[in-house]
This record gives C-alpha cells, sequence and structure tokens, in this order.
C-alpha cells in the first residue's frame, strides 16, 4: 500500500516537471484582436540580422516599427544561420514553441509547406501577381508550394562570375570578351592556373565556390545549358546535359582548382587575388576597409551563358508559423521587415540585393559595381526551381554523392541516377 | 616440499528474524535509502527512461516535425539497412572505435606507467596529458584544423622538413578519418592515464615486492602481477571509450561535417543530419536504436574478452 502510494507520488511528481517544462510559454491567440490590445510574445526566427551591434540596432528599427501597430506585444528574436537554421525550427516544433515569423532560404517553403509549418499567405493578399508587382518575380517559384505562396522575398542572394583583368592580359587573354560557356571557362581556367616547381596549383583559374559542397555550383551550371535542376517537382538533371555538366565539373576540380579550395574569411577567392576567375556573390566592398579601389577595378563581371544566360539567385523569404497564436501580428511585422529602407539595410549588411521591384535603383546596387551588375541581372535568374518536398533531404544528398562523383569515387552518371529516384 | 591448503569451512548462518526495533531500524534505512536515490531517479526517469521510450516508440512511426504522422513498424529499419549513408555512418564508425579504442588504451597505460615512476616534471607532464581532456573539442578542433591545414599547417610544415609533399589531410577522401583519428587518439589520451595512474597506484606494493623476491623481471612483474591487478579499471576504460567513441561528434562536425563526400560521416552525425537538417525525427531515432545495440554488442564483446582475460 505505501508503495504504490509512493510510486502514484513518484508519479505525480515527474508529470509537473514534464508539463511544466512545456508550459507557461505559449500566449493566447491574438487574432481578431484588436492590435493595439493585443498581448503576447512573438518569436522571430530569421537568419538576415547578423547578430553584431548593427543588425541588432537594424533589427530594432524594425520592431520599433513594429510597435507603432502593436505597442503591447513584446518581440522575442533568434538571430540564426543558415547553418542551424533547421535545427532552431525542428527543436522549437519538438518543444511546443514554433516561431511566429520564419525567415528561411530558397528550397525550404516546399518542404515545410508540405508539413503545414508554414502558412499560406494568401488570406493577407500575397498572389504571384502582387509579388510581380512589388518584389522580385524570380523567387515567385522558390516561395510557391501546390499553386500556393507560403512566403515573402526580402532579400535576393545574387550570384554572378568575376575575373582579374590583370590576370587575363598575364594570360594573353582578353578581359572584355570574357569566356560565358562551360567549354570557354575550361579552357580559359587552364591558362590562367598557376602552379608551383611541384606541380601545386598557387592561384586558381577558376573557383567553383564549391568548398562546402558542389550542389549550388551543379544548379547553375546546369542551368546555363538552358536545363532547370527541377521542373514541377520532377528532376530533370538525369540526362546527358546533367551529365555533360557533373563531368565538367570534375574535370575542373584539382585541375584549375584544389578540392576544397576556400579561405579563412569565406571571401570569394576571386576577390582576394586568390583565383583569376569565379563565382562571386552579390556585392563587394571597393573601399578601403573593403578589397580597395584598386583591387575593385582589376575586376569585371560577367554571367554564365551556355546556351541560356544565368545568374543564381537565392534569397531570404519570410513566413509565418502555421501554429503561430499570433499570425496577424507576425503578418504586421513581415509589413514592417519588408518596408524598403529596411530590406536596403538589410542588403547592406549582407552583401545582398533587396528585392522590391526596382532593386536596379537601391542604395545597395549604387553603392558597388558588383550588386548593380546582379541588380540589374535579375531578369536572369535561375535556382533549385520547383523543388520536391523532400529537398531538405536532398540537399545534403546532393551534396556528399556530387562530390563523390567529383572526387572519383561514385560513377557520375549512376550518381544523377541515385539522386533522381532519391527526389520524391 | 609441498604445502596443501585445505579450504576453512564457514559455518552456515543461522537465520535470526530480527526484533521489532530491528525491524524499525532496517525500514528507516530503506526510507533514508530510497530518499537519498530519490534525485537520481527522477534525474534518470526524466533523462534517460523516457526519452528511451520516446525514441522506441518513434523509431516506429515516420514523424518529421509536421501535423501528421503514421505507425510504419520496422518500416525505418528496413529501409536504414538499404541506406548508404547510414551504412556508410555505422562502418566509419566502428572503424574508428576498432582503431582508436585499443591505439588510445596502448598509449594511455604507458604513458601511466611512465608518471608512475619517479622522475623529474611528474606534476608538470600530468597537467600537460591531461589538459586535451579539459579542452573544449572545438577549440581542440580548430587548432587541429590549423595543423591539418594544406597550405600553412604544422603537419605539412613539419612533413616538408624531411622532403615529403604537401598533404590535403582533410579534404584527401585517404586521409580524412585516419586524420580524425589521430585527433581523436590524443585527445581521449587525458582521462585514461589518470584512470590508469589511480589504478597502477592502487597495485599492492606486497605482490610487486614478492614478485621480485622470487625473481621475477619487469615485464613478468607487469604480466602477472600489475595486469591482473588493473584488470577492473580496463575493463571501465573499455566501457567508457567504447560509448566515448561511438558517440563521437563535435570533432566530426567542426572539423570535416563528414566530409569529403560521406568519408567521415559517422553514426552521430547522420542520426544529427536526418532529425535536425533532413526534418525525418521517426528514421533518426530508429538509428539511434540500432547504434545503442552495437554499443550494447560491443560491450558484450568486451566483456567477454574480460571473462576470458580473467581466467587465464
Amino acid at each position: 500500500m505505501r508503495r504504490g502510494v509512493g510510486l502514484t507520488l513518484l508519479a505525480a511528481a515527474l508529470s509537473v516537471v514534464v508539463s511544466s517544462c512545456g508550459s507557461g510559454v505559449i500566449d493566447k491567440s491574438t487574432d481578431g484582436v484588436p492590435p493595439a490590445e493585443a498581448t503576447g510574445t512573438l518569436r522571430v526566427l530569421l537568419p538576415s540580422f547578423p547578430p553584431s551591434a548593427k543588425g541588432k540596432a537594424e533589427f530594432q528599427k524594425v520592431v520599433d516599427d513594429f510597435h507603432k501597430a502593436y505597442p503591447k506585444m513584446k518581440v522575442e528574436p533568434d538571430f540564426a544561420t543558415y547553418k542551424n537554421l533547421n535545427e532552431k525550427m525542428s527543436t522549437a516544433i519538438a518543444a511546443g514553441i514554433p516561431y511566429d515569423v520564419m525567415v528561411t532560404g530558397v528550397g525550404w517553403v516546399q518542404p515545410f509547406a508540405s508539413k503545414n509549418i508554414f502558412e499560406d499567405l494568401g488570406k493577407y493578399g500575397v498572389t504571384p501577381d502582387y509579388i510581380r508587382e512589388k518584389s522580385t518575380p524570380a523567387l515567385i517559384p522558390a516561395v510557391t508550394y501546390d499553386k500556393k505562396l507560403y512566403a515573402y522575398p526580402l532579400i535576393a542572394d545574387a550570384r554572378a562570375v568575376a575575373l582579374r583583368k590583370s590576370a587575363f592580359r598575364e594570360a594573353g587573354l582578353d578581359p572584355d570578351k570574357p569566356p560565358a560557356s562551360l567549354d570557354e571557362i575550361k579552357v580559359a581556367a587552364e591558362k590562367l592556373t598557376k602552379r608551383d616547381k611541384d606541380g601545386n596549383i598557387t592561384r586558381s583559374g577558376f573557383d567553383l565556390a564549391s568548398a562546402t559542397g558542389f550542389r549550388q555550383s551543379f544548379t547553375t551550371f546546369l542551368a546555363s545549358t538552358g536545363t532547370p535542376l527541377y521542373v514541377g517537382g520532377e528532376p530533370n538533371f538525369d540526362n546527358q546535359k546533367g551529365l555533360d555538366t557533373l563531368l565538367w565539373i570534375k574535370s575542373m576540380i584539382n585541375n584549375v582548382q584544389p578540392y576544397g579550395q576556400t579561405n579563412a574569411a569565406q571571401q570569394p577567392l576571386v576577390l582576394t587575388g586568390e583565383a583569376a576567375m569565379g563565382i562571386v556573390n552579390g556585392g563587394v566592398d571597393c573601399s578601403a576597409e573593403g578589397i580597395g579601389q584598386k583591387n575593385c577595378d582589376d575586376l569585371k563581371f560577367f554571367r554564365f551563358n551556355s546556351g541560356k544566360e544565368i545568374e543564381y539567385v537565392g534569397g531570404d523569404l519570410a513566413s509565418i508559423g502555421s501554429r503561430s497564436r499570433h499570425k496577424d501580428a507576425a503578418w504586421a511585422f513581415i509589413q514592417s521587415l519588408t518596408k524598403p529602407a529596411t530590406l536596403d539595410a538589410l542588403a547592406k549588411l549582407n552583401k545582398k540585393v533587396p528585392a522590391y521591384k526596382d532593386a536596379s535603383n537601391s542604395p545597395q546596387a549604387k553603392s558597388n559595381p558588383l550588386s548593380q551588375f546582379v541588380a540589374d541581372g535579375l531578369v536572369y535568374a535561375v535556382n533549385e526551381n520547383e523543388v520536391p518536398s523532400n529537398w531538405l533531404e536532398m540537399r545534403g544528398n546532393f551534396d556528399i554523392q556530387l562530390t563523390q562523383a567529383v572526387l572519383g569515387q561514385k560513377d557520375p552518371a549512376k550518381v544523377l541516377h541515385n539522386l533522381a529516384g532519391q527526389s520524391r | 616440499m609441498s604445502t596443501t591448503l585445505e579450504r576453512p569451512t564457514l559455518a552456515t548462518p543461522r537465520k535470526v528474524s530480527p526484533s521489532k526495533d530491528g525491524r524499525t531500524l532496517l525500514r528507516s534505512q530503506a526510507r533514508a535509502g530510497w530518499a537519498l536515490l530519490a534525485p537520481a531517479l527522477l534525474h534518470s526517469g526524466v533523462f534517460i527512461v523516457i526519452p528511451v521510450i520516446a525514441v522506441l516508440v518513434l523509431s516506429l512511426t515516420d514523424y518529421s516535425f509536421g501535423d501528421t504522422w503514421a505507425w510504419v513498424g520496422f518500416g525505418n529499419y528496413a529501409d536504414l539497412f538499404r541506406d548508404v549513408d547510414f551504412l556508410a555512418s555505422l562502418w566509419h564508425t566502428v572503424l574508428y572505435a576498432i582503431v582508436v579504442i585499443p591505439i588510445s588504451m596502448a598509449i594511455s597505460l604507458a604513458v601511466a606507467i611512465g608518471l608512475n615512476q619517479k622522475i623529474r616534471g611528474l606534476g608538470f607532464f600530468r597537467t600537460a596529458f591531461y589538459i586535451p581532456t579539459v579542452t573544449a573539442t572545438v577549440a581542440v578542433a580548430t587548432i587541429w584544423l590549423w595543423i591539418y591545414n594544406p597550405g600553412s599547417g604544422l603537419a605539412n610544415g613539419f612533413l616538408s622538413l624531411f622532403g615529403f609533399a604537401p598533404n590535403r589531410w582533410l579534404a584527401d577522401p585517404a586521409t580524412a578519418l585516419p586524420s580524425l583519428m589521430v585527433v581523436g587518439i590524443w585527445q581521449g589520451l587525458g582521462t585514461k592515464i589518470i584512470i590508469y595512474l589511480a589504478a597502477l597506484q592502487g597495485v599492492s606494493r606486497d605482490l610487486v615486492e614478492s614478485a621480485e623476491l622470487d625473481g621475477a623481471g619487469r615485464w613478468q612483474r607487469f604480466v602477472n602481477v600489475t595486469w591482473p591487478a588493473i584488470g577492473p579499471v580496463q575493463f571501465f576504460v573499455l566501457i567508457t571509450s567504447i560509448v566515448g567513441t561511438f558517440q563521437v561528434f563535435d570533432l566530426v562536425y567542426v572539423m570535416t561535417q563528414g566530409g569529403p563526400g560521406s568519408e567521415t560521416r559517422v553514426l552521430v552525425m547522420d542520426i544529427y543530419q536526418n532529425a535536425f537538417q533532413d526534418l525525418k525525427l521517426g528514421y533518426a531515432s530508429a538509428e539511434t536504436v540500432i547504434m545503442m545495440i552495437v554499443i550494447a554488442l560491443f560491450i558484450g564483446v568486451g566483456r567477454l574478452l574480460q571473462k576470458a582475460d580473467a581466467n587465464d
């Protein structure tokens, strides 16, 4: 009897401990409550603001703007990185305290929308026409799942190709006629590659920007042949063009660039002079604090074109959590987040371009030649396109298996076939 | 001359029923025992028993953080044995354990024997060997990243003195896992050395001196006196090493992220990837169950080896 009571007490204590871990942080719903009277905490997960003093100051401006409509609501930011984004989202869901606003990237929306983790933004008036009118049309496929829109673009992460004019001249190449097709790039890169007496590469001919995996570079090179990675969620790479692209990457690695090459600052190697040509992201600091005007003047930008002129464009995309108890407030917060001044600040902080209609005339585009070039090229935007709902899993699969093919551990044709089979 | 020792006969104690006072005392002792155990039991219940049950249940579902989930029976387990990434991770983990455990135990024992001698600077050496253990793995990994840097790292710099060509340690599929094993061995020495040192200091001086008087050499004394005496400690070190090596994660996460390709992908890394990057919690739970079984198997083999050693 006594033992039974003891066990019951222990069980009760346990349940109290367990339940107390999960309660007390869930607010009452504020949807339908007048904004001025809404109370609670809006949890925001975003990799867009660096957790520096500058980043936090810019974020506070968004909060201040949001508080004009929702003065009683507290905003709790979680300044994530793209590396730990999924970890944060999954643990928040498992803990029963999901985020109200989540900023993710291209390739995230479809998997999360298919799991009902993101809210359909159609009810807030977000339609393809609305994005075409106000934002970057190139990102519409990235925010669409099952013909519904689940995110709103904040900034576009556009990539171009850069060459060093001095290196071109030194190698007897004309910097005013940059190579554009994969074949031309390979020929030029081989001429531009410098080696020491032992044959070790001392300056790469072309930086594929693939130190952590070949997924994005494969997507980019393949798209330049006019072949999107996925069409309507179906794989479009298990074909001759896909194989040619993968074999091209294989022929470049350890030929014009050592595998895994990167620098401590994680800067594009062509900007630091460690490569004569290579992929660059959407901005360059030409001031003395950056790479300096002399280096900037030595750069020329161009786009891949193996049949189709393209520019790889990722981006930061804001969504509302489907389990949020503050969906109206979350949408209001996204509206504060997408004000032009905020997008300009975000673009500057991240060396990306604002995803509003006239990005070419944005302060960021005017601030440096690379941002201007990629902003002008948003009409050529490509990315993974309409990815399948298991894309989160496929991202890792692509990185691992393409590397195995490039390093000669697996047959490239079999790798592509396998990846196509795994996409669902 | 021979001596025959007779086994002493022990009288079977008569069962005496305790008095009322005795029973009260026993009950109060039992209560005190349970009271003292309660915090540990509560901790084990909340942080070990409940999660283990949760993992077992989740492993039978396709839960992926979404609104819906379904029972899949042993489907996850069947899928795992067709998953090349899981099989590669399992193989890398087993290989890592097979290489790292015996080498680190042997080096630790040798160093502990050295530190058990009366040598100058003993305190310094003991501290030096223990420092890697108390240093955060992320810091250790960062230092080793520099050592293995193909361009400016210490490893290539040192080898170049002897005319060796630079190696791309962590970027080369052939050397990535062995490079991690070296760090794993180095980092795990401190704890093992301390445990071995304590065990060596507990070896009876009388037995060692007796063996010495009987004319036993250093090696004979080690094999016949020291080795059997530290047997239980060997087993403890073996078990903790098995668990530790199977749970290797932070080192791999910081240094290689499982690459190049999947050459250094280990089980916990694969579990992390499936659970928190691919959001396949049911699948990752099944993988965790398999990992627990493999660890149990390794411990079982360790036990058998220990018993065989003791019987010798």
